[in-house]
C-alpha cells in the first residue's frame, strides 16, 4: 500500500469528516445565510468547469479544436445525457465515443 | 453508537429499520457508481483495498473521482487536499441545516450521524425526519439511512476494484470515463441561476491552465468564478431590496 496514497486518503478524511461534523459539535444558532452561503452553492458548480473544460479544450496543453477527440467525445456525452440522464450508460457511451474518435482522429 | 438504550428494544428496532428501508433507493443509486469508482481506481492505479479505503474513511464520490484522477496525474496530497475541501465544502451547509433535528445529541449519536452525510442521505434524511416524531427515533431512522448507503459505497467499491483487476487496460475509453462522469453531473447540475458562472470558470480555468503550470488553476479558477458569482448575487439581491423600498415609498 503507497504512503502518499494513505496521506492523500488522510488529508481527505480530516476535510470533509471536518464539514460534515463540526456543524455537530458547534451550531446552536442560524443558518449560514449571505454572500458565504452563495459562495458554497456555486463551488460544485464551478469546480465541474474547471475540471472539464480544460481537459476537453487543452489535452496536450494548447489549444486544440479538429483533430481532439476529447472535445468532440465530450459535446456527444453532453448532448446523451441530456437525453438519457442515466450515470451509467453515460459513462458507457462516453467511454465508447472517446475510443472510436480516438481511432478514426489519429 | 448502539449501547445507547433509552427506549424500548421494540422502537429501537423499528426506527432504524424503518430507516434502512428507506435507505434502499440510495442504494440502487449508489451501486452503479461505485462500481464505476471501484474499477476506475484500480485502472488508475490504486489497489482495492485502496479504493476501499478511501470509500470508507473519504465517503464523498465527487471528490474521491477527482482525487483517483488528481493522483494520476501527479498532483501532490496538499493539492488534493485542498480541492477535497473546495468540493465539500458544502457538506457544512448539509449538516448546518440537519443540527436542528438533534437538539439533545450526544457526543458519539453527533460523530457517527456526521459521517454518513452526503449530498443523497442528506436529501433523504430531510424528507423523513420530518415525519418521525421524537429525537430518538429520529436519531435511529438517520442511522438507518445512513448506514444502508454507506455500507453499499463501501462494499460495492470493492466489488469494481476486483472487477478493476481483471479487465484488461488497453481500452483507451478508461481515460475519457472520469470526464463522461463530470460532464452527466453537468448536465444534471446546470441551471439558468448558474450557468454564468460555470463559463466564467471555463473560461478561466483555461487561460489559467495555459498560463500557470502545475494543478493551481483548478482552486484560482474556482474560487474566483464562484466568489464573483457570489457577490453578483448579494448585488441583485440588494437591488431587488432597493426596488422594493422605492415602490413602497411611492405608494
Amino acid at each position: 500500500m503507497s504512503i502518499q496514497v494513505l496521506e492523500t486518503i488522510l488529508l481527505m478524511t480530516i476535510v470533509t469528516y471536518g464539514a460534515r461534523v463540526l456543524p455537530f459539535l458547534l451550531f446552536k444558532g442560524n443558518n449560514v445565510q449571505g454572500f458565504a452561503r452563495d459562495f458554497i452553492e456555486l463551488v460544485p458548480i464551478a469546480l465541474l468547469a474547471a475540471l472539464v473544460i480544460p481537459e476537453l479544450v487543452t489535452p496536450g496543453g494548447s489549444i486544440v479544436i479538429l483533430h481532439n477527440p476529447f472535445l468532440w467525445a465530450g459535446l456527444l456525452t453532453f448532448l446523451f445525457s441530456r437525453y438519457v440522464p442515466n450515470l451509467f450508460l453515460g459513462i458507457i457511451f462516453g467511454m465508447t465515443v472517446f475510443w472510436g474518435l480516438d481511432k478514426l482522429l489519429f | 453508537m448502539s449501547e445507547e438504550s433509552g427506549e424500548t428494544s421494540l422502537e429501537v428496532s423499528k426506527g432504524f429499520i424503518f430507516g434502512l428501508r428507506q435507505s434502499l433507493t440510495i442504494v440502487i443509486g449508489y451501486a452503479p457508481v461505485a462500481v464505476t469508482f471501484g474499477i476506475l481506481a484500480t485502472q488508475f492505479g490504486l489497489t482495492y483495498w485502496e479504493a476501499g479505503l478511501m470509500s470508507f474513511f473519504v465517503y464523498a464520490g465527487a471528490s474521491q473521482f477527482i482525487a483517483i484522477e488528481m493522483i494520476h496525474q501527479g498532483a501532490s496530497v496538499w493539492m488534493i487536499g485542498l480541492t477535497t475541501l473546495i468540493v465539500n465544502i458544502r457538506h457544512l451547509l448539509m449538516s448546518l441545516s440537519v443540527v436542528p433535528y438533534f437538539p439533545e445529541r450526544t457526543l458519539s449519536w453527533s460523530l457517527a450521524l456526521a459521517h454518513g452525510l452526503t449530498d443523497e442521505t442528506f436529501v433523504l434524511n430531510t424528507r423523513a425526519l420530518k415525519d418521525v416524531v421524537g429525537e430518538e427515533n429520529r436519531r435511529r431512522v438517520m442511522l438507518g439511512i445512513n448506514l444502508g448507503s454507506f455500507a453499499s459505497w463501501v462494499v460495492f467499491t470493492m466489488l469494481g476494484g476486483v472487477i478493476g483487476k481483471w479487465l484488461p487496460i488497453q481500452f483507451s475509453g478508461f481515460q475519457f470515463a472520469l470526464l463522461a462522469l463530470f460532464i452527466i453531473l453537468t448536465t444534471t447540475s446546470l441551471t439558468k441561476k448558474n450557468a454564468m458562472t460555470y463559463l466564467l470558470a471555463a473560461l478561466l480555468a483555461v487561460v489559467f491552465k495555459l498560463l500557470i503550470p502545475g494543478k493551481i488553476y483548478l482552486i484560482l479558477s474556482v474560487a474566483l468564478a464562484a466568489g464573483i458569482g457570489a457577490w453578483w448575487r448579494q448585488r441583485e439581491r440588494l437591488r431587488g431590496l432597493e426596488r422594493q423600498k422605492g415602490q413602497t415609498i411611492k405608494l
